[in-house]
């Protein structure tokens, strides 16, 4: 009870030192519980969403492997009179017929894509009992006639439409404009998509290319009859494996299946950088409780003079933590509630209306958030605990209350990590090496766990060398201002190690992703280089499949010597050793071989395009004993089998099309029938000699009505690599934003701690003549060095995990080692701003420090 | 003279709580001399001396520290006149733990960025017997010698003068009495002026004069003190104190 009650009494004492940590643990544990509500609620609301707009039962064609619009830009339908024969079925009151395409892009006057840029469909369908229950006339009212169209409220609030404006609908079977007669809201959630409306002869006949089709029954059960039930009283009328039948739960699990991998993948991403930030935390939680423990030595020797045992003493810094824990956990989830509906406006923005209605903060979510917040704390408090424990009696009689102790294990500490860093380093020279990737990878990983662990043990080692250099280097020129901030940077290597480790953590890993991000630029740019013959490439940035009728105008534009197409079909492949693999084919222009230059190592290229020819990549014929010559069976999942013969074996050094098979589109032809022929995904051209700009700028005129194909010179390709992996890069770089405001905080903290801990030592300087100013400037100066000594480890860790990690990818063509010097110097300065920032506060406070109660402190 | 005070005034709240450190106190800090302060405890005497170095505002009166007025100086102005004009010698925690013996005796005119006087310094250094010692850090030290460093520091800047806080008040006798050996050397070898506050009578006597503070008023005043001399007159003022 005793321990209890000191405890709390220290904590409140001295809550003003605890703030930092705590605000720590909130930050770490609010990202957790944020995390795990946002992707919750995306969850609930999708399931809500998918379980609301099903039917009782879905009937649709057994083709249709999911909602989406297959690469044919034709969905998948069952015929119209399947509707009558379901009318008649058993427990059935009501069959609607939907019609739906998600093979379509739908364009304003002014030619601008009004589908949404985040990833998100534009979907066109006919009016179904399923949109009846989950969407609502806003004005106007239902299309009639091939002239008429009813457009989503996000969508047309986004875009500026009314009532009366004309929209184009392109589709693979061409293309028609239609005038806005309706608005439509969702009742509920609007996943981001873009959804127009026309009646059913309309979606039949201009999107799906069949009258009488569908591409979904939606059946309604009777009163009383379970979904089950119906389900199977459909599949018994209709005949097992005829069509695919799906109940409302099935219907919604598998919708929530793919869209759940997706937010799996999110949830964990953001987990990890909770993760890293939390473990950042732990170092300045190890510090404050470290300086806590050290400023009481006396104390706690006065305690242990008087009969306090060590478990006791031990005890009371444990609880101490424990109560930051708990008070830091119970904000942090709170605070992650907030982070989570903050989020959420963030996705409206995006175009995702979730509604904080559905906020789904499931029991487990602060329970988790408590437990973390509370064990890494008090895991974090324990060395300094157990150090506490250690003080001895005596302590409380000695002056300088400081204790004695610790050296020998530093050597302890120190020796382990000597130890482990140049064994990571090792492992990260045999991952460099590495002539096998999942082999490198583990080596890699190793590398990076040992490095990182061997750094922050030699840290303290570490600070006494590196200080004295940037002390050196950057101090000197402040006189003795500057030799008193570098003394005392020096003087707890300990606990500016554990500082400046805390910031390694996140530059480290800044460090290293912008090199293996700029390599990866550097090296697609080298790949372009070397091997893209196409001046020009076609694709849709929104992946929607290219169109024919834009295919066949590439083809006829001014100035260009040719177009090149590019299929990609679904095969299993009969190899010549008995067995089979199924495989995906390339159906390309002849011309295809010289918009890529592929070496081969054996056979022609141009070969395999041939009728009735093909290539094989070498490690594929390695693995099956493929020759030059052989004929393998190639069965078409859209088509019949055909008997081809390799021509050609390219070779694996390239990382374009890597592992492709190659086989001219004619051949692709002979065995596939033009209506299941996959549409082209990108489409390549090149300009007759000296004719580029103007080639380029035709191309860009015949695409103007199609926004949603671009066209790329090979520069503008470049750029686009490296905005899209600029983008990641920045996103990535502001996840680490929060351990890297942990770590700063850490700074402000130590500094903090340090200048309540050097009280008297402020005094006697001030007493003797220090300025006001010239004391702030050591506290910066000091700062600034904690900080760079922080990046200078950072980033030489990061730049040697970087380039390992290159080496390493250069197996998967990450050929180019390119170290972004601008942003490693950004990242120092940038360090040297972060110290000069976190040492406002205390600087102000050391400043404003009165120097007779400075003098009298005891 | 080095320092006066006029009609000094300290007082700490008001009404009805209000208490009076320093009750128009005047005091003459002549040049070349060194004086102490006694007390006992509570009389204000480290108050007096915190107004006189400029480290304590005074409620009213006027405070001189050689030609300047610092009573109604500005804070920076304060700084500067502490760091050129005045040394202190406080009774512990003297010295930056961080710098060695010699950048502790050179901090104030390092701060200052001043040019260090070699030959005054290597007077002061061998004067109080730190030759040996300059590159040691304060906790390699002993308690005498890190108070030696003291008194070296505060004499290096060739300061108007000197304060004492109890200088010898954590030494034992045979320490003490080396340091207060020092402070008197340094007055008259090298004409520093010294003002010392203590309640200690055997290091009241090494100082020219004494004065004696009780309630915030100087009581008296004595010239060329012995220990017993002093002594006597503390016993007085005791009974004096006690009767009345």
């Amino acid at each position: 009870m005793t321990v209890l009650r000191t405890s709390l009494r220290n904590f409140v004492a001295h809550k003003g030192r605890m703030l930092l940590s705590g605000v720590a643990v909130v930050l770490s544990v609010a990202f957790v519980c944020g995390t795990l509500v946002f992707t919750d609620t995306m969850n609930a609301t999708f399931d809500r969403l998918f379980t609301e707009t099903a039917a009782d039962v879905t009937v649709s064609s057994k083709d249709a492997e999911s909602d989406e619009t297959p690469d044919t830009g034709k969905p998948a339908t069952v015929p119209a009179s399947l509707l009558d024969e379901l009318e008649g079925v058993e427990g059935v009151a009501s069959v609607s017929g939907g019609a739906l395409s998600m093979g379509v892009t739908v364009v304003n006057a002014d030619n601008e894509n009004m589908g949404a840029t985040t990833g998100a469909p534009t979907i066109a369908s006919n009016w179904s009992d399923v949109d009846e229950w989950s969407m609502d006339i806003a004005s106007g009212r239902l299309p009639r006639g091939e002239g008429e169209v009813m457009v989503d409220a996000d969508t047309a609030k986004k875009h500026g439409l009314e009532l009366g404006d004309e929209l184009r609908t392109i589709a693979v079977t061409g293309e028609f404009r239609a005038e806005i007669v309706g608005v439509a809201a969702f009742r509920s959630t609007n996943p981001g998509a873009t959804v127009v409306y026309f009646d059913t002869e309309t979606v039949q006949t201009r999107l799906l290319g069949e009258e009488d089709a569908y591409t979904s029954v939606y059946v309604t059960a009777a009163e009383g009859v379970g979904d089950e039930e119906l389900k199977r009283s459909v599949v018994a009328a209709l005949g097992a494996g005829e069509y695919k039948v799906r109940t409302r739960e099935e219907y919604a699990a598998e919708s929530q299946d793919e869209l759940g991998a997706f937010l799996d993948v999110i949830k964990y991403a953001l987990l990890g950088f909770a993760g890293i930030a939390l473990l950042v935390g732990v170092f300045l939680i190890v510090n404050t409780f470290s300086m806590l423990v050290a400023q009481r030595t006396r104390e706690i020797g006065l305690m242990r003079a008087i009969g306090s045992s060590r478990r006791q003493v031990n005890r009371s810094v444990l609880v101490e933590a424990l109560l930051l824990g708990v008070l830091g956990s119970v904000l942090g989830v709170g605070a992650g509630v907030g982070l989570a509906v903050g989020l959420m406006e963030l996705m409206g923005l995006a175009g995702m209306n979730l509604s904080t209605d559905d906020l789904t903060v499931k029991w487990t979510t602060p329970v988790v958030g408590v437990v973390l917040g509370v064990v890494v704390t008090v895991l974090a408090a324990y060395l300094p605990a157990r150090r506490a424990g250690r003080i001895s009696p005596m302590a409380a009689l000695r002056d300088d209350g400081l204790p004695a102790a610790g050296s020998r294990v530093g050597r302890v500490r120190s020796g382990v990590g000597l130890v482990l860093t140049p064994v990571g380093v090792g492992a990260l020279v045999v991952a460099a090496g590495s002539a096998e990737a999942s082999q490198g990878a583990a080596f890699l990983g190793l590398g990076v766990v040992l490095t990182l662990v061997g750094f922050v043990l030699v840290g303290p080692l570490l600070a006494g060398v590196l200080v004295r250099v940037l002390g050196a280097a950057l101090l000197r020129v402040f006189g003795p201002v500057g030799r008193m901030a570098e003394r005392n940077a020096l003087r707890n290597p300990r606990r500016t190690g554990a500082t400046g480790a805390a910031l390694m953590i996140g530059l480290a890993l800044v460090a290293s992703l912008s090199v293996v991000g700029a390599s990866l630029v550097a090296s697609a740019g080298d790949e372009l280089d070397r091997t893209v013959g196409a001046d020009f490439i076609v694709q849709s940035d929104t992946y929607q499949p290219i169109v024919p009728e834009v295919a066949g105008r590439l083809g006829s534009v001014d100035d260009i010597e040719h177009v090149t197409e590019y299929r990609v079909l679904e095969a299993r492949l009969s190899l010549p050793g008995g067995g089979s693999v199924r495989d995906s084919v390339t159906a390309a222009s002849p011309t295809y071989a010289e918009d890529l230059r592929v070496e081969t190592v054996s056979g022609e290229l141009a070969d395999a395009y041939e009728r009735d020819a093909m290539s094989v990549p070498e490690d594929f014929a390695e693995k099956h004993g493929v020759e030059v010559g052989d004929r393998i069976g190639v069965d078409f999942a859209r088509g019949d089998r055909a008997e081809l013969t390799v021509r050609a074996i390219t070779a694996a050094d390239t990382s374009v099309d890597q592992g492709a098979m190659y086989l001219s589109t004619e051949t692709a032809e002979r065995y596939v029938d033009e209506d299941r022929m996959p549409l082209n995904m990108i489409m390549f051209a090149k300009a007759e000699e000296g004719r580029e700009d103007a080639a380029y700028a035709a191309l860009k005129a015949e695409l103007e009505p199609f926004p949603q194909y671009t066209v790329r010179n090979q520069a503008d390709y470049k750029e686009l690599l490296e905005d899209q992996v600029g983008q990641l890069l920045n996103m990535v770089y502001g996840l680490l934003a929060l351990a890297i405001v942990v770590a700063v905080l850490g700074v402000v903290n130590t500094l903090a701690l340090s200048v309540v801990e050097r009280t008297r030592e402020i005094g006697l300087m001030r007493a003797i003549g220090l300025s006001r100013r010239q004391l702030r400037r050591m506290i910066r100066l000091e700062s600034v060095v904690i900080a760079l000594f922080g990046a200078v480890l950072g980033l030489g860790l990061g730049l040697g995990w970087g380039v390992a990690a290159q080496r390493l990818l250069a197996l998967e063509g990450l050929k180019v080692l390119e170290v972004p010097w601008p942003t490693i110097a950004v990242v120092f300065v940038g360090a040297a701003v972060v110290g000069l920032v976190a040492a406002l506060v205390p600087a102000f406070r050391a400043g404003r420090m009165n120097v007779l109660n400075a003098i009298a402190t005891e | 003279m080095a320092a006066k005070a006029r009609q000094v005034v300290k007082a700490y709240g008001s009404g009805e709580t209000r208490v009076v450190a320093l009750d128009r106190v005047d005091v003459d800090v002549e040049r070349g001399a060194f004086t102490a302060i006694m007390g006992p405890s509570g009389s204000g005497k480290s108050t007096l001396m915190h107004c006189l170095a400029g480290l304590d505002s005074v409620t009213s009166g006027q405070i001189w520290v050689g030609e300047t007025e610092i009573t109604g100086l500005k804070e920076k102005k304060l700084t500067r006149l502490r760091r050129d004009s005045i040394g202190f010698i406080f009774q512990a925690f003297n010295l930056l733990p961080t710098l060695s013996a010699l950048e502790n005796i050179t901090l104030p005119m390092d701060i200052a960025g001043r040019k260090v006087d070699r030959e005054w310094l290597e007077k002061v250094v061998e004067t109080v017997g730190l030759s040996g010692r300059l590159k040691h850090r304060p906790n390699q030290l002993s308690g005498g010698q890190q108070q030696r460093v003291a008194v070296a520091r505060a004499l290096a800047a060739r300061p108007e003068i000197i304060f004492g806080d109890e200088p010898t008040g954590n030494l034992d006798s045979r320490a003490g009495a080396e340091v207060l050996g020092f402070l008197r050397r340094s007055v008259d070898d090298l004409g520093q002026t010294i003002v010392m506050v203590t309640h200690d009578p055997v290091a009241a006597a090494y100082a020219d004069r004494v004065l004696y503070l009780a309630d915030g008023r100087i009581v008296d005043e004595m010239r060329e003190p012995t220990a017993e001399a002093v002594l006597d007159r503390m016993k007085a003022f005791d009974t004096f104190g006690r009767v009345s």
